[in-house]
């Protein structure tokens, strides 16, 4: 059995994060010892090193809480955690395309100063967002 | 020609006896005027993002997407019956 500092220890997470997760349901210890402490034994290494894993993933503590459910459920089966690992693909797939959008609007912006000696008052990547920002609010008042 | 495309991963057993019913329906209402295709997610995930497809099955109409689950049967033919007019 491991102490909660043990535990941490040997999974590479703080105390408190072992804490956080017994708070949100996903953990919890074996058993308490008289005084109190609690005690932890293998089947929380798992948990944590799957929580770990999953999080590296991008799953969300909820989703990871989702899936831990599932791994427990007799009714699920592979195909179940496969259409939730599909959804957070999709997912991630469309924030990373978001992402390549925002970065194309900065390359544009980028591009746009081709002076860096220019005072502050004719940067033209600052005056390129004023100008898109009166462009939204005329949309929104128009819209 | 109306084009419907249903987005889903190979093996997904909710979809399947949905799916034909569903494909029943485009081939009564379509009589050649609707077209069917199954996408696979797994292997056109860039064109599901484009389209917006959020969870998986989904449908797309037209290369827009219609329902991000699998439609009553009424509804697919309320959707299919707005663009046959």
């Amino acid at each position: 059995m491991l102490t909660i500092g043990k535990l941490a220890l040997r999974v590479d997470v703080t105390t408190d994060t072992v804490r956080y997760y017994e708070k949100e349901g996903l953990l919890a210890p074996a058993r308490k010892t008289d005084a109190g402490y609690r005690l932890y034994d293998d089947v929380a290494i798992r948990r944590l090193r799957f929580i770990k894993q999953a999080q590296h993933c991008g799953f969300s503590l909820a989703e990871i809480g989702e899936l831990l459910a599932l791994k427990s459920s007799d009714a699920a089966c592979c195909k179940d955690v496969k259409s939730v690992a599909i959804e957070k693909k999709l997912h991630l797939e469309h924030k990373i395309k978001a992402l390549r959008v925002m970065s194309q609007a900065l390359s544009e912006l980028i591009t746009v100063c081709d002076d860096e000696t220019r005072p502050l008052q004719e940067c033209p990547i600052l005056a390129a967002l004023e100008s898109s920002m009166e462009k939204q609010l005329k949309g929104d008042r128009n819209g | 020609m109306v084009k419907v495309e249903v987005f889903s991963s190979p093996g997904c057993g909710k979809c399947a006896q949905a799916k034909n019913m569903l494909k029943t329906i485009v081939e009564e209402m379509g009589q050649g005027r609707i077209t069917w295709r199954d996408v696979n997610i797994l292997e056109e995930m860039d064109y599901a993002v484009e389209l917006g497809v959020m969870s998986s099955p989904a449908i797309a109409i037209d290369g827009k997407l219609a329902f991000s689950s699998l439609p009553s049967p009424d509804k697919l033919r309320t959707e299919l019956g707005k663009r046959l007019v």
